[in-house]
């Protein structure tokens, strides 16, 4: 199925005001509600708010390492055929 | 390189400002409970910033389908044309 660039505009730009309002309410709002009110069941335990980040943020840059190794590897492989 | 020295002025600002919240001692608890996270909480707002930038930058971005249509025939003019004075025109 071929999706528009506009329509993948739109889902990366939705899921990151998503993504951001979410971090907002979960790391700086709900330290100000009381322990007891329902609204901690819909957010994990206050640690992982910054486990998933840097676990993310390390997936993503080995992703990024490992492409430039491949691409670089790829780059040099005829050369070294024809020398 | 002054762009270099305004960076780390500012991110040193921002790091000595988060220091000094950590130091305080005159918060309340609840905000106690924010201010370690206040650096991931940064790192994630830029990265959900910088992602809303390229997706709305793609929204936005303008095509022109009718120009498309337009050179294509300009195009094909000139070959005709170059190809009725004798000019080798290579064709696809």
């Amino acid at each position: 199925m071929e999706l528009g660039d506009r329509t993948v505009g739109f889902l990366l730009l939705a899921f990151s005001l998503s993504l951001f309002s979410y971090y907002t309410f979960w790391v700086v709002i709900t330290p100000f509600v009381d322990s007891d009110h329902f609204i901690h069941l819909y957010f994990p335990d206050r640690e992982f708010a910054v486990i998933i980040p840097v676990v993310a943020g390390v997936i993503l840059l080995s992703f990024v390492s490992i492409f430039i190794g491949v691409v670089l590897l790829r780059a040099k492989r005829p050369k070294a055929k024809t020398a | 390189m002054k762009q270099v020295f305004k960076f780390f002025g500012v991110v040193g600002t921002l790091v000595a400002l988060w220091i000094a919240l950590l130091l305080s001692t005159e918060l309340s608890p609840a905000v106690r409970l924010v201010v370690p996270y206040l650096p991931v909480y940064a790192l994630v707002a830029l990265g959900c910033y910088g992602l809303g930038m390229v997706g709305y930058g793609l929204m936005v971005f303008p095509t022109c389908p009718e120009e498309a249509v337009l050179l294509q025939k300009d195009i094909d003019e000139a070959k005709a044309f170059l190809k009725q004075k004798g000019v080798y025109v290579a064709t696809q």
